[in-house]
């Protein structure tokens, strides 16, 4: 292969590796909107949320998996508990009020690492295996970023297996598109409501410690994260999952190689793109409601 | 109903007040006050379409931002430029950008129309960073010379002077706010409450919903775009993280809802708190923004609808404690 295939396929498989975070975060917060009509904005303070807690595990084991393992599931406890407490309380008032309250716990979340933490660049530290390059077909490309695609392939394996495969998938689902109804099924909804929220935040959270090696962890790690979710949310369709991970596969690509052609413009192509497709389709590629 | 006669009284006694108030608090209060009052006129105009309209924007900072870097751009590169000429462009520079993205905006409402302010708040972000051209990116416009205020053959007054330049904010702010008052009082503006509370109601009676929403944008836009470039003179400088950034955008949903949302005085009284409260927390601590979310939060949960809420709350059952005390003792 020459040189310049070599690049563009480098360059390909890196926007591959940022569109899959990119969705991680995304379907969280999409499931979140589906089935409550919620739209978190806090949603991106988890993913840098469960970024800070891998670096605090990191320090205290040593050990990178353990990190990985437990922040997420740290963060994701943090969020089902934003969900059973505040969010539940404020449920009455509407969804403006519930929008603003995660706006308030977006900015507690922010500037509290801030405080815990202080405002430097922590680094992290992945296993040496995962670290230097791998030759695929001629081209060489980092281990770490292939084993994020992996991981983010498996997550969404599993995911996907739970949706569509098993019962409380169905009810899931079925929420996302009428919760009365099914809690007048007899399911427990505001139950599944609080798993729902929990797993999307643990979803963001896995992200949030795939992306800590390789950004550091800085207290501005959610801002370009949480933007461009909403993006893929909007531009995808509220709601709908493979609307989101389109949209998360464009995006990455548009980040890569727009760096590569039209580097001035890369900043403001995915909004280009979202005005492109609001313009024609205003609730989005796949969505079906506003 | 209140007195002809009181409410004179109460209206001078204001203006008064208002004129006094820089001589008795000095200058590093009367500073103070300006930017309250920017903050001021700003949330009024977020909540003529968040309270009255329903339209929640997370990107108003986009049309502060835009009066800000027109008026701040104007001054810079047209000489001779009169102020009241550079408020004008900021005026007309954020109605520009209103009329450019109402085609969109009027189609949609409630999460959507809120992410999509989010995201063009962020692109106009993005924009000021990059074009450095014109933007001059991560330092902003600033420096640019101040005019004084001229009535040709009557006056030229200097408004780098603080104290000068504080009437003349004040004036511009407060005829602002009055005539965002009136706008709420015109027939235009019962139409307005009519789309938040029952939008198909206003189309069966014939009103046309999207046109009265796209006025209502340029409007609430245009008078951001006031606020914004009274802010770039008032500082002599206008930045992309003073401008456009989240926050800003983020500053007068607060203010409103702290406030009390539903009423024209709310945002008023919201910015009012807020900027006491920056004034205090910020003595005591950097993360003034970690206790502006506590607040938030607190509000929201316990007090939904604002300060002026709880204290019509406290009233009506202070009220009703007093009748039905009385209707005991008329018992008995």
């Amino acid at each position: 292969m020459d040189p310049k295939t070599a690049m563009y396929v480098a360059q390909g498989i890196h926007g591959l590796a940022y569109g899959m975070i990119l969705f991680l975060v995304a379907s969280g917060l999409t499931l979140i909107f589906g089935m409550m009509g919620i739209l978190n904005l806090a949603h991106a303070a988890f993913f840098m949320l469960s970024a800070y807690f891998s670096y605090q595990v990191l320090v205290m084991t040593g050990n990178f998996w353990v990190a990985l393992l437990l922040a997420p599931v740290a963060a994701a406890l943090t969020g089902i508990l934003l969900e059973r407490f505040l969010l539940r309380r404020v449920h009455a008032f509407g969804h403006i009020g519930e929008l603003i309250l995660t706006v308030g716990v977006s900015l507690v979340i922010l500037e509290g690492v801030k405080v815990f933490w202080g405002t430097e660049s922590l680094y992290l530290s992945i296993p040496e295996y995962l670290k230097g390059l791998m030759k695929i077909g001629g081209v060489e490309y980092p281990i770490y970023r292939l084993f994020i695609i992996a991981m983010a392939l498996v997550v969404l394996g599993i995911l996907a297996f739970i949706l569509y495969k098993t019962r409380l998938g169905m009810v899931v689902r079925a929420a996302v598109s009428d919760a009365d109804m099914v809690n007048a099924l007899g399911v427990n909804v505001p139950l599944v409501f609080m798993l729902v929220f929990g797993v999307g935040t643990w979803m963001a959270g896995v992200a949030g410690v795939a992306i800590a090696p390789i950004l550091t962890v800085f207290p501005g790690l959610a801002d370009q994260m949480g933007m461009d979710a909403f993006l893929v949310v909007v531009t995808g369709g509220f709601g709908s999952l493979s609307g989101a991970f389109i949209v998360s596969i464009i995006f990455g690509e548009l980040s890569a190689y727009g760096v590569q052609f039209v580097s001035a413009l890369a900043p403001v192509l995915m909004f280009i793109f979202m005005a492109i497709v609001l313009v024609i389709k205003p609730t989005g590629l796949f969505g079906e409601r506003e | 109903m209140m007195n002809k006669a009181l409410k004179w009284m109460l209206w001078i006694m204001l203006l008064a007040a208002l004129f006094l108030y820089p001589r008795i608090f000095g200058i590093y209060y009367t500073n103070v006050f300006v930017t309250f009052a920017i903050f001021a006129l700003f949330s009024v105009t977020l909540n003529l379409l968040l309270g009255y309209t329903g339209l929640l924007s997370f990107g108003h900072a986009m049309f502060f931002g835009t009066g800000g870097y027109g008026a701040a751009i104007a001054l810079t590169r047209i000489e001779g430029l009169p102020l009241l000429g550079a408020l004008l462009i900021g005026f007309v520079a954020a109605v520009i950008l209103a009329l450019i993205l109402c085609p969109i905006m009027v189609r949609v409402s409630g999460a959507a129309f809120a992410m999509l302010h989010l995201a063009f708040g962020q692109l106009m972000y993005v924009l000021a960073l990059k074009l450095r051209w014109i933007t001059g990116g991560e330092d902003g416009v600033g420096g640019f010379p101040i005019p004084p205020f001229v009535i040709p053959g009557v006056v030229s007054i200097d408004m780098m002077d603080p104290l000068k330049f504080y009437y003349f904010a004040i004036a511009v702010l407060g005829l602002s706010i009055w005539i965002l008052w009136f706008f709420t009082k015109t027939p235009l503006g019962s139409v307005m409450v009519g789309v938040r509370d029952n939008t198909k109601r206003v189309e069966y009676l014939g009103f046309k919903v999207p046109q009265t929403k796209a006025v209502i944008y340029c409007f609430a836009g245009g008078f951001a775009g006031v606020a914004g470039a009274v802010y770039a003179l008032f500082q002599n400088l206008i930045s992309a993280e003073d401008g456009f950034h989240v926050l800003v955008s983020f500053a007068p949903i607060m203010m409103t809802i702290v406030g009390g949302i539903g009423s024209f005085f709310g945002p008023i009284c919201g910015a009012a708190i807020f900027g006491l409260l920056e004034e205090v927390t910020s003595r005591y601590t950097e993360r003034v923004a970690l206790v502006m979310g506590l607040i938030l939060i607190l509000v929201i949960v316990f007090a939904p609808f604002g300060f002026l809420g709880f204290l019509r709350y406290v009233r009506e059952s202070v009220m009703a404690k007093l009748s039905w005390r009385k209707g005991m003792e008329r018992a008995s």
